[in-house]
């Protein structure tokens, strides 16, 4: 078969309908068959156009996910940076007062302590050289003996009063200063947020892009050190607790 | 008796010292990291070191390396007080010379616990 043969057989049946639609006047008929010729003349026309208008509802997407990056970049990531500055700023401050406080409670139980004991060795000491006072005279010297006691406890007693009232105001205080937990992990809790955020749009990136998400080991040299375990996201081999660190370093021959 | 402690957070030197204080060993100096604490270290005579692990500029396991490599420092009875309780971090710091490694959050007896080991029986 010639070539034009097979183009007539190929494109025949469609003039003829065009032909037809020209003759009854059929508007709906005339553009459908050269909508038809036009499919047949440009096959790869719209596979390019579909796979054009994909690329580009993928660089709006792109775009809309690159922008928000770009806002938490510029504005939220230097925010959240000063909201974890201030938590360590509230937890140094009532780690101070709290320090402070116990700085000042300790010399004030010691304190009174320490004179209620001299004052036990007072009356002890009193209650042993009187045993032996007998008589009218042993009754006056009992009462001499006794009198620089009663002056000690004088003295003790309102001062023992003072410093009692002092600590408990500074346990009071202790206990206000532990607000400091309810404050700072609202604010962790915030920044916790955003990472969450920032993690699900890279996420997103990463498929929009069409790159292999690659997870990069570290590199496992502890010289700067890890910080706290964190439990359930430390990895590796942790102890448990001071026993487990005793026993492993024992087990060094230490 | 003089100590010399080094930690990055100003609470803890503070918390340290404080307990220190009550073991009887009111002679206590304080660093920030290990950059500050090694001049300290070379030019006062300090009895006694206990350093955390992470720290910026120079962390602790840096320090006891460079402790262990002077000669006059090299004897130095030193306490790591850290955080840090990977196993292998454990090894790495006995095998960098640490006298004693105590983990954070720690008590007050294992702390004199570990001073009596390594001082002998305090006062």
């Amino acid at each position: 078969m010639s070539s034009f043969a097979l183009l007539k057989l190929e494109y025949g049946a469609c003039v003829e309908a065009l032909t037809e639609a020209l003759r009854t006047e059929d508007e709906a008929a005339f553009f459908s068959a050269i909508d038809h010729i036009v499919h047949m003349r440009e096959p790869g026309m719209f596979t390019e156009i579909r796979k054009l208008t994909g690329d580009l509802q993928k660089a709006l997407e792109r775009f809309s996910i690159e922008s928000r990056l770009a806002d938490i970049a510029e504005n939220e990531i230097p925010d959240a940076r000063a909201r974890l500055t201030h938590v360590i700023r509230m937890t140094d401050e009532a780690a101070h007062r709290t320090l402070d406080l116990v700085e000042q409670s300790g010399p004030l139980a010691e304190r009174t302590a320490r004179e209620a004991a001299a004052l036990i060795e007072g009356v002890a000491a009193y209650r042993n050289r009187t045993s032996e006072m007998k008589g009218f005279e042993g009754v006056v010297r009992s009462i001499d003996a006794f009198l620089p006691l009663v002056r000690s406890m004088e003295a003790f007693l309102p001062a023992a009063r003072a410093d009692s009232e002092l600590i408990r105001r500074n346990l009071a205080d202790v206990l206000m200063a532990q607000g400091y937990q309810d404050l700072t992990g609202q604010i962790i809790r915030s920044v916790m947020k955003l990472v969450e955020e920032l993690e699900s749009a890279l996420t997103n990136l990463a498929k929009v892009s069409g790159d292999v998400v690659e997870h990069a080991t570290m590199g496992e040299s502890s010289g700067p050190g890890h910080g706290p375990a964190v439990p359930g996201v430390t990895k590796g081999d942790v102890a448990s607790g001071q026993t487990d660190v005793d026993a492993l370093l024992s087990g060094l021959g230490m | 008796m003089k100590f010399l402690v080094v930690d990055d957070f100003s609470t803890m030197r503070r918390i340290i010292k404080n307990l220190l204080h009550d073991l009887g060993y009111p002679n206590v100096s304080e660093a920030d990291d290990g950059k500050t604490a090694l001049p300290m270290l070379q030019a006062g005579n300090f009895d006694f070191l206990i350093t955390d692990w992470n720290m910026p500029g120079m962390p602790g396991l840096d320090l006891i390396k460079a402790v262990r490599a002077d000669n006059k420092l090299a004897k130095m009875p030193v306490l790591m007080l850290t955080a840090e309780a990977k196993r292998e971090q454990i090894i790495e710091a006995a095998q960098a010379g640490v006298n004693g490694y105590v983990i954070k959050p720690f008590t007050a007896e294992t702390l004199k616990e570990k001073l009596d080991k390594i001082l002998g029986p305090s006062k």
